[in-house]
């Protein structure tokens, strides 16, 4: 069983975001670089299946820089360290919106030919929350999003998937190929080992230029434009009320909560 | 504080990536063929998820294992819970195998980078990181001196964390005198012997984390000569262990007590008893008799450069913990709008006196980080140029020897120096549990006392390496800095400090000077009266060269990237200058005034009568 999972290289939820002055985008400067955490989750997902079904591959699959300040190989290598097989970077150091990321990805599972797609729900730089679902209508596969547990059938034809869904769980039975998009609860990653990481450098990281996936067909335009990026306002500072009464009746005429 | 668990643990990596690549060029080592199986990549990506493991495993652990502390019932030690947990897991991740080598098992990665894992996880968690590194030195000399078939038997369990190690030394009436040692070994048949004895003091020395302990004991062979050259090393499993590695009947090791302590109380500090049945066998390190201290001081040598480790682990996060707190806690207005009682109140990172404790500690645990990491890399170029280059190998090698006791000295007394400043910079809330500074401190406090006391240290400085190889190592030391300064002395902006270092260093060589004439003149005890003051004074010396050898490469990226420059970029480069200026104003002076006191040969703690400290007893 060949299965693809993404990465997307995300800066690290602890580091503090800050917006450039123009509002293009953010200072990068110092920003510490992770794999985006749901698709962290993605990565364990496809390995404890490989775990489970002998004889399993798992490809990670990034679209990113190959060399500073967009580098993306090195979440590729923190991904090999866990324990993937190999990895492909499609190279290119444009910020692609998710249908072109849809239609990349589309592309490579041609050539690849997986019986599973795993992807985490959204980055949580952008969080768009699209990328999976376009790649699942692009290729015509069910597709399983925010999956909180997936189960393959002994013959690895079809999946199980429990999806987190508002006001609980719904469960989903769909055939192979298909695509499944991780949410919070799935599982639990793993570090990368010692050995892990000893192995990964010798395990292949493929690249291809994104040049070539347009002239095998793909379709580079977007169809939105990033027109300004700015902070949350700051927070206003609090109001100490004196008793119970005065804070009910502020929720109640000021705040209009109650 | 409550039951829950929090993690406390700091780490600068940046300031660590900046001493090891930027400074010290650490990456040179994998040019040699020693380590040219691995590249950088693969070392920072190990301190990352070193980092990640300690900061989600054990990290929260430390404060709730202070509290709990471990229990001896039943003749059994219980460590604290989430210790299994996160042993099982350590092993699991393999950081304990980088510095191993790769026959062994290991994966052969430099001590430099190995040291930076140490620092990680005796930082997160000191008393934790006990078993761990105990294990890691009883390793180690097994893999250096035992027979290839106790190799067979014992590392690779002890590599996999199923087994863990101890060493034992002290005996009641032999702590800092080894050659005192009672405990008693009796030929049994071919490398087994008979071993009876107590030893106190043994970390590690008894606890549920492993389905065996492979103790590793000194002890004399009945009709061997007494002191230290009559002693010989045992493997003295708590558990027997079979030829073919099963685990056999147990090996009348008995755990008597453990101790109740100030500070690494989650660490069990064992008094054993072996053979009080008479069953107790040992198996001779690598069958020589009489080889036990030269033995001994590989796993000693290692232990005492990983106690400066765990010094300098402990200040560090004590620093990044008041750091922030000086950020955060508002007290006070500015200095500049005394006279207004209405000036708004500022953090306490803006108050000049809490600047200077933060300063002082930045220089200290950024100079002793780049000490430790400079003595490891002089370890690995040593063993990388062994056969190809031996005066080279032997240079870096020397200086090991000569920086071993004053890593583990210097790191050790400034780290409770350190932490107690970062109590101070707290105030009030630094003396109470509910901020992690307080167990910084208790925990700091053992470091100058085991693994030899510092006085020890001094005594192996003054009497052993300052003469090893008539006096080349430290000539090598000296001519080091001599040529920084040469160089330096009048570079913009740091010159003066560079100067001031050239006199400390002078003051240091006037200082040696004098210590062999009080060797020369017969006045022994002179030599130990002062010891402890020349290995400060030399510290400082090379704390203050490596400061200011960090201060001049950050002042020339602080000045490359001109406009472009982040603020973080710059900040950071501009931090490394100040406190190397900070440490050489304030800290370095102290060397005139102590070689001072010691040339001019005050014999006062020698003079005064034993009643004359007191009359009152």
């Amino acid at each position: 069983m060949k299965i693809l999972a993404t990465v997307k290289r995300v800066p690290d939820p602890e580091t503090s975001i800050k917006v450039k002055p123009d509002g293009s985008g953010i200072v990068t400067d110092n920003v510490k670089w992770v794999i985006n955490p749901f698709d962290e989750i993605a990565i364990e997902e496809a390995l404890r299946i490989k775990e489970k079904v002998a004889g399993s591959e798992v490809v990670l699959v990034s679209i990113g820089g190959n060399a500073a300040p967009n580098d993306v190989k090195e979440q590729l290598r923190t991904g090999l360290a866990m324990g993937a097989d190999g990895a492909i970077l499609v190279v290119t150091d444009a910020a692609l919106e998710p249908l072109v990321v849809a239609r990349a990805l589309a592309k490579l599972v041609e050539t690849e030919k997986p019986d599973l797609v795993v992807m985490g729900k959204q980055a949580i730089d952008d969080d768009s929350n699209a990328a999976g679902q376009m790649l699942a209508e692009l290729l015509g596969w069910p597709q399983a999003t925010f999956a909180s547990k997936v189960e393959l059938s002994g013959d690895q034809k079809s999946a199980t998937v429990i999806r987190e869904v508002d006001g609980g769980l719904e469960t989903l039975r769909f055939p192979l190929p298909g695509i499944v998009t991780a949410d919070l609860r799935l599982n639990e990653p793993r570090y990368a080992s010692l050995p892990g990481i000893m192995k990964a450098r010798k395990k292949e990281l493929k690249e291809i230029p994104i040049g070539d996936l347009e002239k095998a067909g793909l379709d580079v335009s977007g169809r939105t434009q990033l027109v300004k990026m700015e902070p949350p306002p700051k927070r206003q500072a609090g109001k100490l009320v004196e008793s119970v009464d005065q804070l009910v009746e502020l929720l109640h005429t000021e705040a209009k909560v109650i | 504080m409550s039951g829950a668990a929090v993690n406390t643990y700091k780490a600068d990596l940046r300031a660590i990536q900046f001493t090891l690549y930027e400074h010290l060029h650490v990456e040179q080592v994998f040019t040699h063929a020693a380590f040219s199986h691995l590249s950088r990549e693969e070392c920072d990506a190990t301190i990352e998820q070193c980092l990640r493991f300690v900061n989600a495993y054990t990290g929260p652990l430390n404060g709730l294992a202070d509290r709990a502390g471990c229990v001896l019932e039943n003749g059994v030690v219980r460590t604290p819970a989430g210790f299994k947990e996160a042993w099982r897991k350590l092993f699991e991740l393999g950081f304990m195998s980088f510095p191993m080598p790769r026959e062994g098992g290991g994966f052969g990665g430099p001590h430099a980078i190995a040291v930076v894992l140490e620092e990680l996880q005796s930082g997160a968690n000191t008393a934790f990181n006990m078993y761990q590194g105990l294990t890691h030195g009883a390793a180690d000399l097994i893999e250096v001196f035992a027979r290839h078939e106790d190799k067979e038997r014992f590392l690779p369990p002890m590599m996999e964390g199923r087994f863990a190690g101890t060493m034992c030394l002290s005996e009641p009436h032999a702590g800092s005198d080894v050659g005192a040692t009672k405990t008693r070994a009796r030929h049994v048949e071919g490398n087994l012997y008979d071993i009876a004895g107590t030893k106190c003091w043994i970390s590690a020395g008894d606890h549920d984390l492993t389905e065996n302990i492979i103790h590793l004991v000194l002890a004399r062979i009945d009709g061997a000569p007494a002191g230290t050259k009559g002693l010989s090393l045992f493997i003295v499993p708590k558990i027997r262990v079979n030829e073919d590695g099963s685990l056999g009947k147990p090996n009348d090791v008995v755990t008597a007590s453990i101790e109740h302590k100030l500070g690494i109380r989650a660490s069990a500090t064992a008094v054993l008893n072996f053979g009080e049945n008479g069953g107790c066998r040992g198996i001779l390190v690598g069958d020589q008799p009489h080889m036990g201290m030269r033995q001994m001081f590989r796993m000693m040598n290692g232990a005492r450069i990983a106690v400066g480790v765990q010094g300098l682990s402990v200040a560090s996060t004590a620093y990044l913990n008041a750091l922030a707190y000086a950020r955060e806690r508002r007290q006070g207005s500015s200095v500049k709008h005394f006279k207004d009682p209405n000036a708004p109140r500022v953090a306490i990172i803006e108050h000049a006196d809490v600047r200077r404790m933060l300063l002082e500690m930045k220089a200290k645990v950024e100079g002793m980080r780049t000490l430790a990491l400079k003595l490891a890399l002089h370890f690995d170029l040593a063993y990388a140029l062994a056969k190809t280059d031996e005066a080279k190998a032997m240079y870096h090698q020397g200086q090991v020897d000569l920086l071993t006791p004053i890593v583990k000295a210097y790191c050790s007394d400034q780290s409770f120096r350190i932490t107690e400043l970062a109590i101070q910079t707290y105030g009030g809330a630094g003396y109470v549990t509910d901020h992690p500074v307080e167990q910084y401190c208790r925990d700091a406090k053992i470091f100058s006392i085991y693994e030899g006391t510092n006085h020890i240290q001094a005594l192996d400085l003054v009497a052993r390496k300052l003469q090893e190889h008539g006096g080349e190592n430290f000539r090598q030391f000296l001519k080091e800095i001599a040529e920084f300064v040469d160089t330096y002395s009048h570079q913009p902006g740091i010159g003066a400090e560079v100067r001031a270092l050239g006199e400390a260093t002078d003051a240091l060589q006037r200082g040696a000077g004098a210590l062999m004439e009080f060797f020369m003149g017969g006045k022994i005890d002179q030599v130990t009266l002062v010891a402890n003051a020349f290995l400060e004074s030399m510290a400082e010396v090379t704390i203050a060269h490596l400061l200011l050898q960090a201060a001049i490469i950050a002042d020339s990226k602080r000045g490359q990237h001109g406009d472009d420059q982040s603020q973080e970029d710059f900040d950071f480069y501009s931090g490394k200058v100040m406190a190397a200026k900070h440490y050489v104003s304030y800290v370095l002076p102290g060397v005139h005034a102590k070689i001072g006191a010691m040339i001019g040969g005050d014999r006062s703690a020698l003079d005064v009568t034993d009643g004359g400290f007191s009359t009152a007893f």
